[in-house]
Formats: structure tokens, sequence, C-alpha cells
């Protein structure tokens, strides 16, 4: 089998801009808080890309939509919040992740049954 | 600023991203590292492994953002990578021809003569005569002359083959990048 980190890195790839859009849903927030929050929920990027390309692409797509405030005593920050179309992506994706993970579910678990046998 | 943030600069400069923009996303670059410090964190905390790649990491968020006006290709790698491969071929022969010389002089004792009283060879130890209807003849082994040049060949073919692996493999190298990514950078870095 590969290495488990690159396996790892594989899984979240597809599925990071779900978190992305997720965490938003917490509220605006700018990009290293968002990083935080992902923290917060136990998923780590340390080891892993950056969010800011993601972010640059759902911005892009029209998915976030972006305004700059001043942050707590900091500078002025670009605060990302999700767009009436990202809302509509989150469900979308949310109920894609979903099917896809009680189909490999599925899967893993019959491998589970012939590796027990 | 960072050094991290003055190589993203210098890269989204050369992608030609406006001015306006790029210094949008330095400060923020900046603010989200400078908060991280202050937090007792590493830029590690910000931009995963991106931390150790700055040109890659800030040509991916440009790409990504739609705001490079050429593609985001390292530039340098263009001519770099013809000429590396053209040099690593000339290393591989250089080290082959140069063992396959070393082998050949070691199996077999090829030597020069001349007619007595000639003496074209400096005199040394692998000098030899050997007996002739035409009388004695001298020579000298030339197999221990070819030895030290192949020898020096061998190890310059070998130690510029191992620098070149070295750079290839190295993570501030374009070779493998534009190898496996086409020239660009994923979405996400």
């Amino acid at each position: 089998m590969g290495n488990p980190e690159g396996r790892r890195s594989q899984l979240l790839r597809g599925v990071l801009d779900l978190c992305l859009l997720a965490v938003m849903g917490d509220g605006p927030a700018y990009g290293y808080e968002m990083t935080k929050r992902l923290r917060g929920r136990g998923l780590s990027i340390v080891g892993e890309g950056s969010i800011y390309p993601l972010l640059g692409r759902l911005e892009r797509d029209g998915l976030v939509e972006t305004h700059r405030a001043a942050s707590n005593g900091g500078p002025p920050r670009k605060y990302y919040s999700l767009s009436p179309e990202g809302k509509r992506a989150l469900e979308t994706g949310v109920s894609e992740w979903r099917a896809t993970r009680d189909a490999v579910d599925g899967a893993l678990g019959l491998a589970n049954a012939e590796v027990a046998q | 600023m960072s050094e991290f943030v003055e190589e993203c600069r210098r890269e989204w400069r050369r992608l030609g991203v406006p001015d306006p923009v790029a210094n949008e996303m330095a400060a923020d670059l900046s603010a989200d590292l400078e908060e991280a410090e202050a937090e007792g964190g590493s830029p590690e905390d910000v931009l995963g492994n991106s931390a150790f790649d700055p040109r890659r990491f800030a040509s991916a968020w440009a790409v990504a953002r739609g705001v490079t006006s050429q593609p985001a290709v390292d530039r340098p790698s263009l001519w770099r990578r013809p000429v590396a491969v053209a040099l690593a071929a000339f290393l591989a022969v250089l080290t082959v021809g140069a063992g396959l010389a070393l082998l050949v002089g070691f199996r077999s004792h090829s030597f020069a003569v001349a007619a007595h009283p000639m003496r074209v060879f400096a005199p040394g130890p692998n000098r030899i005569a050997l007996p002739g209807s035409l009388g004695p003849f001298e020579g000298t082994q030339i197999a221990g002359a070819v030895h030290p040049v192949a020898l020096v060949l061998l190890i310059v073919g070998v130690i510029g083959l191992g620098l070149l692996a070295v750079l290839y493999w190295s993570p501030w190298s374009g070779f493998r990048r534009d190898r496996h990514g086409g020239g660009r950078t994923r979405s996400w870095n």
C-alpha cells in the first residue's frame, strides 16, 4: 500500500473546498481564521497545502463573497463568506460526500469481512 | 515583510499580477503570518507544506484567482530542462566510456613497440623488451597511461550525475515540477 500521508493528502484534496465552505457557514472569516476553525474541528492542514489557492478558486467561481474589514486590533483583512451559489454548492457537496462515504464504507466493510474469513 | 512574502511578490511580478492585487495578497498573507507568529505558531500553521516553496505557492494562488497575465510556467526550466537532459546524457556516455576504458585497460595489456635502437618511449617501469627475428623490440605499455585519464573521467562523470540527481530531487528544483505538473501548478498547493 502507498504511504498513509500521501493517501490522506489525496483524500483531503477532493473535499477541502467543501470543508472551507462548511466553516464559512459559522460566519465570515479570513484565511488564517479558517485554518484555525478547521483545526478546531480536528482537521489540521500542517503537512498539507495552503488554503489560499483554494480560496482564490472559490472566489473566482463565485462560491464565496469577500469584503475587507478590520480584524481585532490588527490590520484590515479579507473576509470570506458563503454566497448563495456557495450555499447550494455546500449542500450538493455534502450530499455527494455522504453518498461517496457510504459507498466506500460498504466496500471497505465487505473487504473487512473477507479479511476476517 | 517576511522573506517568504518577498519571494511571493517577486513571483507575482514575474507572472504579471497587477500591483493592487499583489499588494492585497501580500498584505493578507503578512497579516496571517504575523498573527500565527504572535500566537506562537509557525509559517507551516498558515501555509502547510507550501511554507517551503514560496514560488510555487505564489504561482498557485495567482493562477487560482485568475490574475496572471501569462501561464504559470517556470521559465528558467524551459531552457534548463533540455540542457539538463543533454548534460545527463553526456555524463552518462562519459561515465560508461571511461568505465569501459578502465575495464579494457585492466584486462588486456596493450603496448606499442619500436625497433631497436629507436627509443620513442620514455623509460619507465612499464618498459618491456621482446625478442624478434629483426632484433629485439622495445616498447612501453600504454594501458598504464590511459588509466589515470579514464579514472578522472569516470570520477567526473559519476560526480556530475550525482549532482544532477541531487538537483533533480531537491524541492527547489523546477525539473520534477515541470515533468509532473506540465509546467502548471495545482490549484491547491
